[in-house]
């Protein structure tokens, strides 16, 4: 019996999926739980295994297809079985629109009802719902709910979403940035998306459409020209992340040199226990204390409210091939150091084998990147958005510092220091918060005993 | 794999289990020439004799206890109950003394003692013998208890059972009893540990997490459901304690919903305990407020149509699964 192969859900948020490479050939054998093949969504590369064994009958999508989730990519199953039953799911989307109409702009979807709330009236929506329209970036205050007491549920979340007009994220920016209504205009991007294209505005047009063709113009020098290549969808996310962060928080930083002689004493005591402990999940777990001292740290800005988190999740900045993902350590301000040692330990891991899911790198309230391996002396991070605040931690180096001995008299010591700047982002922390913050972390490094 | 009845499945595995460990053994009302009133030790008497096939009086808070001594003592006695409805008659013994042992020793007592029989409706059999109580003794720590939905997880979770150094309460049911024959593993070392929850149909819209007879009723729901476009996850949890709650969990992320259904009462039943873990761990995934669906508040009737009015039916089922999605 023949079975269909399907772009498989990775994620709350994967709505498609980029087929990279077929690993089997068409006609191939394949055993269940052997890789099959490559994809890429905007979050992450992963290798997918086989769900069954047989013949790789069919390939239906090839490389380089973007996929919506469930949909049919290949056939699995015996040599010379019917299989066109299968593939009768797959036709409409192969056979219709390929020639007839190259790029006719998708109708525009019709609007969604609105809801009519007096201000301030309270908005009942179940939390799945609120979840979703949260990691969506939706405003839900104009949507109907349609739950048993007229609460919003997930159901009214996505058929808001689906009635939106599809539009890149360049294009949503540069909407946003001039006030233009996205109702009404009809998209001619992938899948009737709506691109900068199509937005009344010409300037940022050319952003959407990069260097390809001034580069086609430009003369060659010595036989060497430039090469253009597609951003992958992580680039896309960091890029995307990134701009957001700069363009939505009013970000500073403060820094504050820190003496690690202590921690590194006591990840020598550590070691000698046969335990791993990195200087890393030692400022993780004292930023998780002086997180739990100062809440406005590990707090989140949602429109005009201030989010709280009871819980510490803090994000360790990991680079990985062609880019960097922050696994994130769920509850780092009560799973101790060892425990916070095994979790970063495993993330890292699975961060560099391209395994992390979904859950690993979301939910977190507080990021640390650390530099000093490349020999930095300090330098500026930017905040990973909804996150409040990000810690950059250089190098450990011995320095000489003048301390006052015994005696009362000032002399020159070796000390390993650690330069440690903090960005924050100064709408919802005060410069005086932030420094508080910065001193506490100062004294949990430095008197490592109160992180036990 | 071999096609029996329930309770022949049941005899079957504490045979294999007698031949195995002679310290294994089996005490309880009309167990012997009988083989017990439904048959779950009919053939034992033949094969072990009288020293170990033990036929007591109605005298079930004499018999739990002195099972509870000889498991003291280094024996593993299964208890049989004719019906889980007479757990009360020896609730002094289980609640304070078999659950309580272990604990108030220290730990120098093992009590390796399985307690097992039958419940529930289905044999016209009244108010006092057609309860289904697992619920009750949910609320006792130090009690293991198993609610097996097929034969052959009966079996694999019985050889558990009887291996373990824990008591164990054992609840089988009455309909599964009659439920014709089972396809039942024949491998005399098949177990299924404790605490690991089995998904019996896999879905994507609402979990429904059932026990015993009601997984069967939950599968049949789920068909008429997906007939209408809605796709059930039936998750058996197998044993209520320990429990498999990541397992529930996991699937409500994925669903948002969850319905609980049992023949207990609704009110104090072990859904509620599960709805409550669900909440507490995974309250931000759900889109409604989760449904139990339970006997009503109400002494089961002796009248057969009255009994059905009582207890939980498929369409309750089906009706809780629709009202939890808003349709």
């Amino acid at each position: 019996m023949a079975k269909k192969v399907i772009m498989p859900k990775q994620g709350l948020q994967m709505t498609e999926g980029t087929i990279m490479q077929w690993l089997v050939a068409e006609g191939g054998t394949v055993e269940k739980g052997q890789p099959l093949f490559e994809m890429e969504t905007d979050k992450l590369t992963i290798t997918m295994d086989a769900e069954a064994s047989g013949t790789l009958l069919k390939i239906v999508r090839p490389v380089g297809d973007t996929v919506p989730i469930t949909e049919l990519i290949a056939v699995i199953g015996e040599p010379g079985e019917d299989i066109s039953a299968l593939l009768g799911d797959a036709a409409p989307a192969a056979a219709a629109p390929a020639e007839s109409a190259p790029a006719a702009p998708a109708e525009a979807p019709a609007a969604a009802p609105v809801a009519e709330r007096a201000p301030g009236e309270r908005i009942f929506i179940s939390p799945r719902a609120r979840m979703i329209a949260e990691e969506k970036g939706i405003d839900y205050s104009k949507i109907v709910g349609t739950g048993n007491d007229g609460s919003i549920i997930e159901r009214d979340i996505l058929a808001y979403e689906a009635s939106q007009p599809a539009v890149t994220p360049l294009a949503a920016n540069v909407a946003k940035a001039n006030g233009i209504d996205l109702a009404g205009i009809a998209g001619s991007g992938a899948n009737g998306k709506i691109t900068t294209a199509d937005l009344p505005v010409s300037a940022p047009a050319a952003a959407e459409a990069p260097a390809a063709p001034a580069a086609a113009e430009t003369p060659a020098q010595m036989g060497r020209g430039t090469r253009t290549e597609r951003m992958s969808g992580m680039r896309r996310a960091i890029s995307n992340n990134m701009l957001a962060s700069k363009n939505t928080n009013a970000q500073t930083n403060h820094r504050m040199s820190v003496d690690m002689t202590a921690a590194i004493a006591l990840r020598s005591q550590y070691k000698a226990l046969g335990i791993k402990v990195s200087y890393n999940d030692i400022i993780v777990r004292a930023c998780a204390k002086a997180l739990q001292d100062m809440p406005i740290i590990n707090a989140s800005v949602d429109g005009n409210n201030i989010v709280y988190h009871d819980y510490v999740n803090v994000g360790t900045a990991v680079s990985v091939p062609g880019g960097l993902i922050v696994p994130v350590i769920r509850d780092a301000d009560i799973i101790g150091l060892s425990g916070i040692a095994a979790k970063s330990t495993e993330l890292i891991e699975k961060a560099r084998d391209g395994k992390l899911t979904d859950s690993d790198y979301h939910g977190g309230t507080f990021t640390v990147s650390s530099l000093g391996m490349f020999d930095l002396d300090d330098f500026v991070a930017i905040i990973n958005p909804p996150e409040s605040a990000i810690l950059a931690v250089g190098k450990i180096a011995k320095t000489p510092v003048v301390v006052t001995n015994e005696d009362g008299e000032d002399e020159i010591a070796i000390k390993s220091m650690c330069n440690l700047c903090l960005s924050y982002d100064h709408r919802i922390i005060d410069g005086a918060e932030a420094a508080k913050f910065l001193q506490k972390l100062k004294n949990y490094l430095q008197n490592p005993v109160l992180l036990i | 794999m071999s096609e029996m009845l329930f309770t022949a499945a049941i005899a079957r595995t504490i045979a294999e289990e007698m031949r195995r460990d002679p310290s294994v053994f089996v005490m309880g009302e009309d167990v012997g020439v009988i083989g017990g009133i439904y048959g779950a030790s009919k053939g034992l008497l033949e094969e072990f004799g009288r020293e170990r096939i033990r036929q007591t009086p109605i005298s079930e808070a004499g018999f739990v206890g002195a099972g509870l001594g000889a498991a003291c003592t280094g024996m593993r006695p299964i208890v049989e109950l004719m019906y889980m409805d007479f757990t009360f008659v020896a609730m002094d013994q289980i609640l304070n003394q078999v659950a309580k042992t272990r604990y108030v020793f220290g730990g120098k007592a093992k009590i390796p003692l399985v307690i097992r029989g039958q419940q529930g409706v289905g044999g016209g059999n009244a108010a006092t013998h057609s309860q289904s109580v697992e619920s009750l003794f949910l609320n006792i720590p130090g009690l293991k208890i198993a609610v097996p939905s097929t034969a052959a997880d009966a079996v694999g979770l019985l050889r558990t059972a009887i291996r373990d150094d824990n008591p164990v309460l054992f609840f089988e049911h009455k309909k599964l009893y009659k439920g014709g024959k089972w396809e039942v593993p024949d491998d005399p070392e098949y177990m299924i540990p404790f605490g690991k929850a089995d998904i019996k149909r896999q879905g994507t819209d609402v979990t429904v997490v059932a026990t015993q007879f009601y997984v069967g009723e939950a599968l049949k729901a789920a068909e008429e459901l997906a007939k209408e476009g809605i796709s059930v996850e039936v998750v058996d949890p197998r044993t209520l304690y320990p429990l498999d709650i990541d397992t529930i969990c996991e699937s409500v992320k994925k669903t948002g919903h969850l319905v609980t259904v049992h023949e207990a009462c609704a009110v104090g039943g072990w859904g509620s305990e599960i709805e409550s873990q669900v909440m507490d761990r995974v309250f931000r995934y759900m889109d409604a407020a989760p449904i139990r669906v339970g006997a009503k508040q109400c002494p089961l009737p002796f009248n057969p149509n009255l009994e059905k009015a009582v207890v939980p039916q498929i369409p309750d089922i089906v009706a809780a699964c629709k009202r939890v999605l808003s349709k």
